[in-house]
């Protein structure tokens, strides 16, 4: 597949690298908006950013594998990630996340047949308050319970 | 006393505009200093404030501004720690969503004090629509003439740049918050030499919390001395304390330092949820060694939290009721501190999996309590010796679990045994 | 100066010495792992933690620069249970490969559990299981669960070689030594990943499998194959009683050198050593000998035909092809030979042509004396075939040592003389064209100096035995400068190449630094 940027994430391309004295700092953030761009973080994705940046594409793969959120496989249109640390745990996240499981006929890690639906969990949120709580893309939820992740989930699908 | 400092617009619609920041009161400190102070009034009042860190290791704020180099021709950089990922803590997320223009304020003012014109606002991947809330405000401000160039027509200049991180716990500590930004892994540097030596580009650098920062406004209109007599001696100013766990109203709550963290509980947070009894606290995010119930006759600052051999960190407030075994609270923590180990150093990199390898074994009922010793050794092993911080807060916190709740810890690992076989 | 205190000891250091080069210039060993001293401190692997007086925690040695008064124990019980974890931690997920590991014998994770572990395993868990044989290129090869992420390689190619292919993916306990797919270690400098990682973790093929480090010998030497004159260690198997071994020479060393290569070699010189053992001409050939001679029957009779021709007066019958390969006192030799005593001006040079250089080790000249050469006075001037094939009687081709390319650039000239004679460490096809051939002795079979690209003056001694009849040509030629006895007086003093080189020195100053 030989999609290039699309002229809105060009121009964002080049604002981002006008604002660090070193290019190099741009690296974590040219990555995000090629994830969006393109889905994930494969191989070519890489070596456009080591192109972008002039640096070896050794350096980006180290960079795309250290960091949870940079995804090297494309994950679904939602990619469900729900909160197993403390407080989330203590109120109730892990028969949360066994409901979600059923729910969507997956295990934690897999994505929908459809593609529409990724499970996972990840750590503390930094939204204690409304434990259990998890991310839907860019978007929080908190307070769960089955009955509001039906909701939840029926307004995305 | 309900002197509120950073809460006080919480609440207020649209508190996170500039036309409502401005007209209770915002952007008075920064237009006084610019106008009637010079920097080393605004680090003197700051200094006379002691204003200890807010992101967890409470350093004073004007000491660690002091550090700069007076003369140096390399740029200087401020570096706000937005990264927030002490399980527990959720507090710079209320400030930058609510108060955005109060923490951009104190960043100007810091800025001004040290004598620098680039900060970046290091915040978490997640925060994803924080972090627009934040943008958004610098263009607010940035028309205005309150960010940017010739800010206020004083001729100081400050550029803020949002930017992003990308899930990483480890980015929360300083050095790797540098090393992240410079666009690498976050692999956490060797200190000596410190930040404020050689930092962001091997620049001179200030890395402060978003709440430590946040508090400069009040700080710089009021004075230091104010600030300071709002909490103790040594650790001034009032601390937004998150509180979570099996409480009935878990959230943000402004209150001075040196409030007694059973008033947080049960006073402002409403005590343990219907039907629950309390059986841990823990006081000042994850990596914060625990309390039993009957250890919370403290006061939350840092001084009392140590000899309490705790400590206030982020000030985040975990309770922890007696249906949750502390096994599970056990498995929680190295299974986040193993996840989130950057792996450069031996001891935590192999030293929390091998922890967390044991105990999803004890969970899964396949241990033995002897094998409690096992993990308490291992964590000795890692206390002290690692490159960062973060080797300690996944120590205390497990050895603080086993020497306070050894009990109940062998009695879970001997009933899931049995229950298999 | 910094006064500190080590173990008790009072010493006294220059400022910005860390404890570690403190410690190891009054000889105290602090183990360490991640450190190499050509490459900046990582305090990564939290092996070489010590113990200052008043400072709460241990610190890292390798990275702590000493301060006046500082009271330092590496030998506390603090210190060495600090050690034990360290080494608890590594071994925990190490794999129990010694017995098939070809760091076994050199490997630092055993040398330091033997001096600082000996502790029973405590590991109930399984071991991860990763790739054994990861292909890093040019013949590396990685093995993932051997590695301990001590990064050496990594910053290897990072702050040395500059290409930086490898890197570490992945976090936590799942970070991992990695090259991007198609672009694997490619320079000139690879092998010293293998002799750097202190594990078995980065092999190569060149000696995988082939011999274990116990029964291998060391000394010392320096590279012959280009002119940087890098120290090198010649590592060699002494022989078995019983059995005959297919090679001595089983891999070559870098032996650190401030003046010269620092810590480094290169791959050429590393991996480039078969000529030592290969192809080696051991047999003394004269014509009519019937299979049997000796060196002074030789000499006799290489003695009596020059001098025949110097009774005549027709020394100018007689040329030499040689190669800035010999060392200084060989080459010294040959001018006071040939060309003082004897009056011959027709000396030719057959050199391997030039290669590229690169900005690290690597000179553009292959042969190691080309600089010696000219400071003792020669040209290097090519041979003329055409002056060879009218005007000469007797040829000497002094050969280079790693090929027959000497021997070889003189054939057309060389059918219609009458005494072609060759001293040449190789066997070749061009040896049948000569009436006499002699077996010379290599660089690492013999003693001398040599001098490099810089003008540096390097002395080096035997590493190996010399092979067969081969003897090193500085003695070869000193037998035959007694032997014409045109000046008998010089050679006599001649009993070691320490005496030729003061002779040297003496004559030429560029040789007395």
């Amino acid at each position: 597949m030989n999609r290039d940027y699309s002229d809105s994430a060009r121009a964002n391309i080049a604002q981002i690298l006008k604002r660090y004295p070193n290019k190099e700092a741009a690296l974590l953030p040219l990555l995000k908006l090629t994830q969006r761009e393109f889905g994930a973080l494969g191989k070519e994705e890489e070596k456009r950013v080591a192109a972008l940046l002039d640096i070896s594409p050794i350096r980006v793969r180290e960079v795309v594998t250290f960091y949870t959120m940079l995804n090297r496989t494309p994950v679904g249109k939602y990619h469900i990630q729900v909160c197993s640390n403390l407080s989330c745990s203590i109120m109730g996240a892990e028969s949360l996340i066994e409901y979600l499981s059923k729910k969507l006929g997956i295990h934690v890690g897999e994505t929908t047949p459809d593609k529409i639906f990724t499970l996972s969990t990840v750590e503390c949120l930094g939204a204690c308050e409304q434990a259990p709580c998890m991310m839907i893309n860019d978007d929080y939820y908190g307070h769960l319970e089955p009955k509001k992740i039906d909701e939840i989930l029926s307004r995305l699908s | 006393m309900d002197e509120k400092i950073l809460t006080s617009d919480f609440g207020v619609e649209d508190s996170h505009t500039l036309a409502v920041y401005r007209k209770r009161g915002g952007y008075k400190a920064l237009s006084k200093a610019l106008k009637k102070m010079k920097p080393d009034d605004i680090l003197a009042e700051v200094k006379a404030a002691h204003l200890r860190g807010r992101g967890g290791a409470g350093f004073p704020a004007g000491m660690k501004w002091d550090f700069i180099p007076k003369e140096t021709e390399k740029p200087k950089y401020l570096c706000v720690n937005a990264d927030e990922g002490e399980p527990g803590t959720f507090k710079d997320r209320y400030i930058m969503s609510h108060a955005p223009h109060m923490l951009l304020e104190g960043i100007m003012l810091t800025c001004f004090c040290v004598g620098i014109q680039t900060a970046f606002i290091y915040i978490r991947g997640e925060y994803e629509h924080v972090a627009r809330r934040l943008e958004a405000a610098i263009e607010e401000a940035r028309k205005e003439g309150l960010c940017g160039s010739n800010i206020l027509g004083s001729g100081f200049d400050c550029e803020v740049i949002v930017h992003r991180g990308a899930g990483a716990y480890i980015c929360g500590e300083e050095t790797a918050l540098l090393e992240s930004l410079e666009g690498k892994r976050g692999n956490p540097r060797l200190k000596p030499p410190f930040p404020a030596v050689v930092g962001l580009f091997q620049c001179p650098t200030v890395i402060n919390n978003v709440e430590t920062l946040s508090n400069i406004p009040s700080i710089v209109l009021h004075g230091g001395k104010w600030f300071s007599g709002l909490g103790l001696p040594e650790d001034g100013g009032t601390r937004i304390f998150g509180i979570s766990g099996m409480v009935a109203k878990p959230g943000v709550y402004e209150l001075p330092v040196g409030t007694s963290l059973k008033e947080i509980i049960f006073t402002h947070a409403g005590g343990m949820l219907k039907g629950k009894a309390l059986k841990a606290v823990i006081p000042g995010g994850m990596s914060a060694p625990v309390l039993k119930a009957d250890e919370i006759d403290l006061t939350m600052d840092c001084h009392c939290m140590l000899e309490a051999d705790s400590m206030l960190g982020s000030s985040a407030i975990i309770v922890i009721d007696q249906d949750t075994p502390m096994l599970e609270v056990l498995r929680i923590m190295i299974k986040f501190y193993s996840h989130e180990s950057c792996g450069q150093c031996t001891p935590c990199r192999i030293g929390t999996s091998w922890i967390h390898k044991i105990v999803q074994r004890l969970c899964r009922g396949e241990g033995r309590r002897e094998e409690i010793d096992e993990i308490s050794r291992l964590a000795s092993n890692i206390l002290g010796k690692t490159l960062c911080p973060m080797g300690d807060a996944a120590a205390m916190p497990i050895l603080s679990i086993i020497a306070k709740f050894r009990g109940e810890l062998e009695a879970t690992v001997e009933e899931r045994r049995t229950e298999i076989q | 100066m910094i006064n500190i205190d080590v173990n008790g000891r009072p010493l006294e250091v220059e400022p910005g010495t860390t404890i570690l080069q403190a410690a190891q210039k009054a000889g105290i060993s602090i183990p360490h792992l991640c450190y190499h001293n050509a490459l900046p401190p990582e305090g990564s692997c939290r092996m070489c933690l010590v113990q200052i007086d008043g400072y709460p925690k241990l610190e890292l040695a390798c990275s702590t620069t000493v301060k006046e008064g500082m009271k330092i124990l590496t030998n506390s019980s603090v210190v060495k249970d600090a050690r034990k974890s360290v080494l608890e931690f590594l071994l925990a997920e190490h794999p129990p490969d010694c017995p098939i590991c070809d760091k076994a014998g050199e490997c630092k994770l055993q040398d330091y559990y033997e001096e600082y572990g000996l502790f029973e395993s405590h590991y109930a868990e399984s071991k991860s299981r990763k790739p054994k044989q990861i292909e890093l290129g040019n013949n590396l090869l990685l093995d993932r669960e051997r590695c301990i992420l001590c990064t050496r390689c990594v910053r290897f190619l990072a702050h040395i070689t500059k290409t930086g292919e490898l890197g570490v993916t992945e976090r936590g306990i799942k970070a991992e030594i990695d090259i991007y797919p198609d672009n694997p270690v490619s320079n000139n400098y690879s092998g010293n990943l293998a002799e750097i990682c202190p594990v078995g973790a980065i092999t190569d093929r060149d000696f995988r499998f082939k011999t274990r480090s116990w029964f291998l010998e060391e000394k010392p030497s320096i590279c012959p194959l280009c002119s940087r004159g890098c120290a090198i260690t010649i590592a060699f198997h002494p022989g078995f009683t019983r059995f005959d071994l297919p090679q001595r020479v089983y891999r070559i060393k870098a032996r650190e050198n401030q003046a010269v290569n620092g810590a480094w070699i290169c791959d050429i010189g590393r991996y480039g050593y078969s000529f030592m053992d290969e192809n080696r001409a051991s047999k003394i050939r004269l014509p009519e000998d019937g299979g049997e001679t000796d060196w002074n029957q030789a000499v006799d009779y290489l003695s009596e035909k020059i001098m025949r021709l110097v009774h005549m007066k027709r020394t100018d019958r007689i040329a030499v092809t040689v190669s800035t390969f010999l060392s200084n006192e060989e080459l010294y030799l040959i001018k006071k030979i040939f060309h003082e005593d004897l009056g011959i001006s027709k000396i030719y040079f057959v050199d391997p042509s030039e290669g590229s250089g690169d900005e690290l080790l690597l000179t553009e000249e292959r042969t190691p004396n080309r600089r010696g050469a000219i400071e003792i006075g020669f040209e290097i001037i090519p041979p003329n075939q055409e002056a060879l094939a009218e005007t000469t009687d007797i040829i000497f081709v002094f050969g280079n040592g790693i090929n027959d390319q000497v021997e070889n650039a003189v054939e057309e000239g060389i059918k219609p003389i009458d005494l072609k004679v060759l001293m040449s460490a190789h066997k070749s096809a061009a040896a049948e064209r000569f009436d006499c051939v002699l077996p010379m002795s290599l660089t690492a079979e013999k003693s001398g100096s040599l001098t490099n690209v810089d003008g540096l003056v390097q002395a080096f001694i035997p590493a190996l035995e010399p092979l067969g009849d081969s003897r090193p040509l500085w003695a070869i030629l000193t037998d035959l400068g007694r032997k014409m006895a045109i000046d008998f007086k010089t050679y006599r003093k001649f009993s070691s190449t320490a005496d030729i080189y003061r002779e040297l020195s003496r004559e030429i100053p560029f040789f007395r630094k």
